[in-house]
This record gives structure tokens, sequence and C-alpha cells, in this order.
């Protein structure tokens, strides 16, 4: 028997009716997990298409028409130029994301990148001490961070005007004011910005550490020796060559900005003056605090959109085609 | 009241509970299983009647589920249309219109809608009746407007009559004025009359419109009507309030220091409330040391008409196997006296029939309620709208606090109200 031959041979006997048994047993339950996902997506595609409210019976099919008629690309007319209260907080809530979701990145990335490569550098006994610190809140609970800073914040007893006040300053109401402001951002979102980044720059951290720890040893030396300081070293060596993981973290850190619901739902709730309103946010109360599973289905389609093209857009700038 | 009237409603009440209260005509094993949201008070009312039932009915086993009030919301709209919620379902009136198609009617032979307007107040009846249908029994009359917290610790020291003597609106805001306190920065760390949470902000603004002679629908009832004057003079008021001082609404509202919270904690001399709260305050701040009591304000001009939601109730799945049980348990616990009275001492809530209201065991229990009686016949019920908590929550308040802040002013508020609210038609 040639080589062709033999590869071409079915495998026969108990090893192969095994392997096949592995396979589909292992197979059918990840295809019926996914099937789940994808009917709950499909459903979601279909109901931002009818105003759908899950206290109405509707039609026969699925509850759809009748009484929660067919809109076609209403929703997403409404959501351009409509009046209603709906396409108001939806265009409130976009403008808010965006904004989160753009102030978070580089904040974040300012943070963690020089934070890790600061401790990349120290001594291994430390370098673990002070990774667990900062890791630490990554752990915690969205809503125990969430009470956490809401007491810190508090404009009477918080312990941050406290100190506004022991040097003679004004207090602020931080999560509460809808007149104050900074950078023509509201001091509320701020706040919650501050909060989210305490949270959150941990896990990019030890992401970045594991990426600068990678880097071949001998090509920093080599730019050392070669003249370069440290910084130099850091900023034309270390960051070129972790590009691949700094694209992750930008993906990673954008997808969780603009998914952002927890910490803002117990800080705010949306307040002051829906200054706070997220899509996410938002979504949550259509579907399920105002029924309006259509328009919420049709929200989070457009978050879905915009996620994407932010993903993709940061795949190309950030794109490297080799590896070291 | 007239006792020929009282003496006549309660005569119905207890023949209705006569004729309904007749055990299942099956001794077969029954099991109805109940919703209810996390209210730790209403719970505490429910069980005794429940176990009541169970050993007047031995075949009958009712349990009990109660969900977190965010997640109650969520099990209903998943559950309904799938057709598995369970038998008996608590309801909040007011939503009874947005629920109603996957509601079953109350059978005539337990009650009429005519017999339901006898026994209940018009206010909590009110919106469980949709199109002239009747769809559960209300346990409650929810009373947003008009009643406040006082502290009467505080109203002493600041050298104010007590109990307050208040003939007008500007009595409790001349009083509520001496009550303020501010730490040395400026900041406000007691609010003299913390009106600025939503239920007292939409409920003082609709009763203020009903008082000075307006109404916020229109003529068909199709549509809202809030850029008026009578809106307009409502809104001021309010906001002249703040200017005087009397409250900060940047650190007094819904979401920073709200009432209860704030109240039994020292920080309110005055907070505007529904008597829901007491129980609330009692149970989470047990080592409040203050003297408090629970009075209701003067109306701005004329008799004090108000508009409220239809309360917390309890209606019957059309999915159940055993409408007839639950239907016949239904009526047990919310039309009986003796068992209504049980449940709103328990729950601290003001009872839906007048029957029960104006009894001597609620008097005792609920000394605010008798306070309460000159006003309660005024209420009308808010009337059904196509999302109610859309309109109230994220209409009228924001805007209102958003005037109260200085963030709008008051025309560009009622305009973005009266326009927001209309869209929730369409």
């Amino acid at each position: 028997m040639n080589l062709a031959t033999s590869r071409n041979r079915k495998p026969k006997g108990g090893l192969a009716t095994s392997k096949r048994r592995f396979v589909t047993g292992v197979t059918l339950p990840m295809l019926l997990y996914e099937s789940i996902g994808l009917f709950v997506l499909g459903w979601a595609f279909v109901l931002m298409f009818f105003d759908y409210s899950p206290g109405r019976v509707g039609g026969p099919i699925l509850g759809l028409g009748g009484s929660n008629p067919f809109v076609g690309l209403g929703h997403f007319v409404e959501m351009i130029k409509g009046t209603s209260v709906q396409a108001n907080l939806f265009r409130i809530s976009l403008r808010n994301t965006l904004i989160f979701a753009v102030v978070i990145l580089p904040l974040n990335l300012a943070i963690t990148l020089p934070l890790a490569w600061l401790l990349e550098s120290i001594g291994k006994r430390f370098r673990a001490l002070y990774r667990t610190i900062y890791f630490l809140p990554v752990l915690t609970s969205s809503v125990g961070v969430a009470l956490i800073w809401m007491s810190m914040y508090n404009p009477q007893s918080g312990w941050i005007n406290a100190i506004i006040r022991a040097f003679g300053g004004t207090p602020v109401a931080w999560l509460s004011d809808p007149r104050a402001g900074f950078a023509n951002v509201s001091v509320a979102m701020w706040a919650v910005i501050l909060a989210y980044l305490w949270q959150d720059y941990g896990y990019n951290m030890v992401i970045f550490i594991a990426a600068l720890q990678g880097i071949p040893q001998e090509l920093r030396e080599s730019a050392l020796i070669d003249g370069a300081n440290p910084w130099q070293a850091f900023l034309k060596i270390s960051i070129p060559l972790i590009r691949p993981t700094i694209l992750f973290v930008c993906v990673m850190t954008m997808l969780s900005s603009f998914q952002v619901f927890d910490i803002i739902q117990v800080m705010t709730n949306g307040d002051p003056g829906n200054q706070t309103q997220v899509l996410m946010l938002d979504i949550y109360k259509s579907a399920f605090r105002y029924q309006n599973m259509g328009w919420a289905a049709a929200e989070s389609f457009v978050l879905f959109l915009i996620v994407m093209s932010v993903t993709v857009f940061q795949m190309r700038i950030l794109r490297t085609d080799w590896q070291y | 009241m007239n006792k020929k009237i009282l003496t006549l409603m309660l005569v119905l009440i207890f023949v209705l509970t006569a004729c309904g209260g007749a055990a299942p005509k099956s001794d077969e094993p029954v099991t109805l299983r109940m919703w209810v949201h996390t209210n730790n008070a209403f719970i505490a009312g429910y069980e005794p009647i429940i176990a009541a039932y169970e050993t007047a009915h031995p075949n009958v086993d009712i349990q009990l589920e109660n969900f977190d009030y965010e997640l109650y919301l969520q099990t209903l709209q998943t559950a309904m249309p799938a057709g598995e919620e369970a038998d008996i379902l608590q309801l909040f009136g007011t939503w009874t219109a947005q629920y109603y198609e996957r509601l079953a009617p109350v059978p005539e032979d337990v009650m009429t809608v005519e017999e339901a307007q006898k026994i209940f107040y018009a206010a909590p009846i009110g919106g469980y009746i949709v199109n002239g249908v009747l769809y559960g029994m209300p346990q409650e009359f929810n009373m947003e407007y008009g009643g406040v917290l006082v502290n009467k610790t505080k109203f002493e020291a600041a050298g104010l009559t007590y109990p307050p003597q208040w003939k007008s609106m500007d009595d409790a805001v001349a009083d509520a004025l001496k009550l303020v306190e501010k730490d040395a920065s400026g900041m406000m760390t007691v609010a003299g009359f913390h009106f600025t949470a939503a239920d007292p902000t939409w409920a003082s603004f609709l009763a203020g419109i009903m008082q000075r002679g307006g109404d916020y629908w229109n003529a068909d009832r199709s549509g809202f009507t809030f850029n008026t004057p009578e809106a307009k003079a409502q809104l001021q008021w309010s906001l002249d309030a703040v200017m005087s001082g009397v409250v900060d609404p940047v650190v007094f509202n819904d979401s920073t220091n709200f009432v209860i919270d704030a109240f039994f904690q020292g920080m309110v001399g005055i907070g505007y409330i529904g008597s829901w709260a007491i129980a609330e305050g009692q149970t989470n701040f047990p080592d409040f040391k203050d003297e408090w009591d629970y009075v209701y304000l003067p109306s701005v001009q004329g008799d004090p008409v108000f508009v409220a939601d239809s309360g917390w109730g309890l209606t019957v799945s059309p999915n159940s196997k055993n409408q007839e049980v639950a239907w016949d348990f239904v009526k047990f616990i919310t039309t009986d006296p003796a068992n209504a009275t049980k449940w709103n001492i328990a729950s601290g809530t003001i009872p839906a029939m007048p029957a029960v209201a104006e009894s001597a065991e609620i008097a005792a229990a609920e000394p605010w309620v008798p306070k309460a009686l000159s006003t309660l016949p005024f209420g009308q019920y808010m009337g059904s709208m196509p999302d109610r908590d859309l309109v109230m929550y994220e209409i009228i308040y924001p805007h209102i606090l958003n005037c109260l802040q200085g963030v709008e002013t008051v025309d560009q508020a009622l305009q973005a109200i009266d326009t927001e609210a209309n869209s929730t038609f369409k």
C-alpha cells in the first residue's frame, strides 16, 4: 500500500468510531448553544422592524403584526429626525456613549501603558505585589465599585468635597449638578469616567505587562548599548513591538466602553438631566422599563453597527504584518 | 361620609364576599403560583392571609414568589408572551392599560365594574378598568399627592408651631425656610422642604394644574395639554419656592438624597412623599431618634383635587388552569374588609376601599389615614395613557427638575413636556 492510498483510506474500527462520537458529542452541544444565540440575534433583527411590546398580544405569528405593527425602517427614521422622547433620548445617549468611549480609550492607554512599563522594570518581588494591587479593582463587582465612588462623591459627606472644603474651595455635587462641566463634558460624566477607569485599568495593564515581557531582552539591550535612554527604548523599541497588543487593547477597551452599563446605572441611572445616559442604559430602559422592545432592538442594531465600524477602523490603522 | 352610605357599602361588601367566598367546587388539590414584587412589608401582609385561605381551603396551596422590582417587570414581560406567568399576578393598577390584552377580565359572578366602582375609591379602581372591562382589584390607594413627613424635633428646635397649622402652601414654605441648614461652604445640609423627588414632583404638578382649574388632558382625552396658564402658574410656584431657598434641587432630588433616606437621616425638615414611605423608613432606619409625623399639605387653591395612580392590586392570568380558585382568592384578599385591613396595616398603605379606610382599626394602626380621609374622595384616576412611566419619569420629572435646577426656563420645560408627552400617543 502506497502513502497516497493510505492517506485516502478511511479509518476503521473502534478508534474511528470513538473519534466520530467524540466529535459529534462535542460539536452538537456547541451547535445547539450557538443556535440559541443565533435565534436571539435573529429575533432582535426581526423585532427592529416592528413596534413590538410584550404587553400586547399582536398577530398570530410570534405576536408580530396586529397591535404590534410592522414599521419597516420607521424606528431608524425616527432616530435621525424624530421629535419623540425616545428619539431625543437616543440621540443624547449616542452622544454620551461616544464621549465616554472617546475619553476612556486615550486615558486608559495613557495610564496603563506607562504603568505597565514601570512595573515591568522593577524587581520581581514588588512587581507581583503592585500587579495584585492594581488588578484588585478589576476583580471587584461593578456595583461595589459604583457604591464606593458614590460615597466618595457624596456632596455633603464625601471625602472629595471634604478635601475641597479643607482648602477653602466650593464643594461640587459631582453626580447631580447638571450645570457643572469641564471641556464641554458634564462633571457627572467625568465622575463616572474616573470611576470606570479606576476599575478597568488593571486589566489592560496586566495585558501590557505580559506583552512587554514577551519582547526579547536583547532588542532593548542593543538599543541601550547604542546610546538610547530607557524612555527612547520604550518609545522606539517596545511600543512598535507590542503594536498587536495595543490593537487588541484598543478594540477591547472600545468595545467595553460602548457597552458600559452597570456602573452608570448604579451611580447615576443616566442623571443629571440625561447627561450620563449611555446607549446600553437607554436600550435597557426602552426594552424592560418601557416595554418598547422593537425600538430597543433597533437601538441595539445601531450600537452593533457602530461597534463593528470602530473595530474595523481600528484594525485597519493598527494592523501589522509581522511578528517577532 | 354619610353613615347610611357607609353602612350600605359595608353590607354590599359583605354580600359580595359571602357570594364569592365559597370554597372551590372540587376538592382536588389546587396549586396556585402568585407573583409579587419584593417589598417586605407587602409580603408580610400577604403571608398570613394566604395561610388563612389555605386553612379555609385545605386543598389549595398558594406559592408566593417575589422578585426585585426591575426583575419583576422583566419577568412579566418575558413570561406573559410565553404564557408562563403565575396564576395570580400583583399588578400596579396603572399598568393595566399596557397589559390588559394579556390579562383575564374579572368574571361577572366575581365582581362587575359597577360593584367595583361602588366599593373602591375612584382613583385605585380606575386603572383596573380598561375599555369598560374590569381586569383586577386594587389593594391600596396610591396617593403620592399632598402627604409630607415632618420632623417634630427640628420644628421645635426652630421655634415653629407644632403640629403645623398651614392654611396655605405659602405657610408651609415659610416654615420650611426656618428649617434649612447649610454648612460653612454654603452647601445645604438640611432641606427645609424636600419636594423635588420624582413622585412628589409630578404629583404636585398635576394636582396644582387641577386645583387651579385646568386639566392636562385635552377634551377627548386623546392627548395632553401641558403648556397651559395653569401649568405655568404651578411650575412657576415650584420655581419660586426653590428660589426662596427651601430646597437645593441639585443636592436634594430623586437620585441624590432621596426624600426617605434623607428624612430618616435628619437631613430634611418637611419631606414630600406618599405614605408608603412610612413603613419603608421605619424598616430601613430603625435607629432614627428624631420625633416625626405624617401630615397633609393644604391645596394651592380651592378643593384638594388631585390625580393618583391606581395602586398595587391583584389580577389573574388567562393562562391559569385554576382561574375560578384564583379569583376566589383575589376577592378574599382584596374585598374582605378584615383581610384588606390586615394587609393595609402590614404594608402601611392607604386602603383602596372607603369602608376600610374609615375603620377604627386603620385609624389606630395608621394614624395618618384619618387625616387623609377628607382628601381621598377628591382623588381622580390619572387616566390611561400609552406609557405612564415614560411620561412621569422621563418627561415630566426631568424637565421640571431641569427648570428647578436652572437648566431650562419655565416656558422651555412646559413646551418640551407638552411635545414629548404627546409624542407617546403616536
